[in-house]
């Protein structure tokens, strides 16, 4: 077990005319429990040369944790203002992150292709995207095809 | 022209060998340009007492505005509760009355489900916006749950 915290601060002095400020704090944990999530894919740097939309965790054929509770970070750490990803769960569009935009998400995949998270860069001229996922998986690796 | 910082810390110090911190800061900008979003639906709470799956965002014009699709909008939900044991199904689709999850663009059945936040879990993501893009929520109890939200678009 480990012991994961993610925290969201969100402040704003001129949004409304009252401050606003959201502070929250949470440990990831396994779902329905108070175990924390015990496996992470790393935190992924990709440098992005075509507008192609790719998947950063592929769901293999025949996994099934659709009843888990992992969690999902993306980031675009471009700096360029228009450019953008595109964000999609299986055939949905979440949305857009813009040069330095970030988003945190649960995800809980289920099978094959109905909610694969997708990515689609806005341009071809390259960018660095990263992304993370936090969870308790089963069967997350293709079976090697060497035999 | 407004200022919205939202920052992010992921700490863990046993996930891993070594310990993890990362931590990003971004400001809540306009599509394309440097200038910040300055609309927001303001911080909504809602809360629940059936299993029944409903709208919890709505696209299209509402009370608060009209949020413009595929923009640089950003959503943030929140589960208040507590337990560890009960949660919320997050979803995206077209209609709450939409009986099965969608595979492929079967017609008729538009939703695909995100995850869960158990009580406490928060989540932050862009917000497409467009038509049949809701954000909808199915309780996985009966027992009162509350889901706080808020919108910030342009």
């Amino acid at each position: 077990m480990a012991t994961t915290t993610a925290t969201v601060s969100i402040n704003s002095s001129d949004l409304t005319d009252d401050t606003l400020s959201i502070n929250v704090s949470k440990q990831c944990y396994k779902a329905g429990t108070t175990l924390g999530l015990d496996q992470t894919t790393g935190l992924n740097r990709l440098y992005v040369t075509a507008t192609t939309q790719f998947d950063p965790f592929p769901v293999v054929k025949g996994a099934t944790n659709a009843a888990e509770n992992g969690k999902v970070y993306i980031a675009n750490l471009s700096t360029t203002d228009t450019e953008y990803i595109t964000v999609g769960i299986g055939d949905a569009v979440i949305g857009r992150l813009y040069a330095g935009d970030w988003m945190w998400m649960p995800w809980s995949p289920k099978a094959q292709h109905v909610n694969d998270i997708e990515i689609t860069p806005s341009v071809a001229t390259g960018m660095h995207v990263e992304f993370m996922a936090i969870h308790n998986f089963a069967n997350i690796y293709p079976d090697s095809a060497d035999s | 022209m407004a200022t919205i910082n939202a920052t992010i810390a992921i700490n863990s110090s046993d996930l891993t060998s070594s310990p993890i911190s990362i931590n990003n800061t971004m400001t809540m900008m306009k599509a394309g340009t440097c200038h910040g979003l300055e609309n927001t639906s303001g911080l909504v709470r809602r809360s629940f007492t059936a299993t029944t799956l409903v709208d919890l965002v709505t696209v299209g014009a509402q009370m608060y505005g009209t949020p413009t699709a595929s923009k640089a909008n950003k959503l943030y939900i929140k589960n208040t509760g507590t337990s560890t044991t009960d949660y919320v199904d997050i979803l995206i689709g077209d209609s709450e009355n939409d009986s099965d999850e969608e595979l492929l663009a079967t017609a008729g059945n538009s939703k695909i489900t995100l995850g869960r936040l158990y009580g406490g879990d928060w989540m932050l993501i862009p917000f497409e916006g467009t038509t049949n893009n809701d954000v909808m929520v199915a309780p996985s109890t009966a027992e009162a749950t509350t889901v706080e939200w808020m919108l910030f678009f342009e």
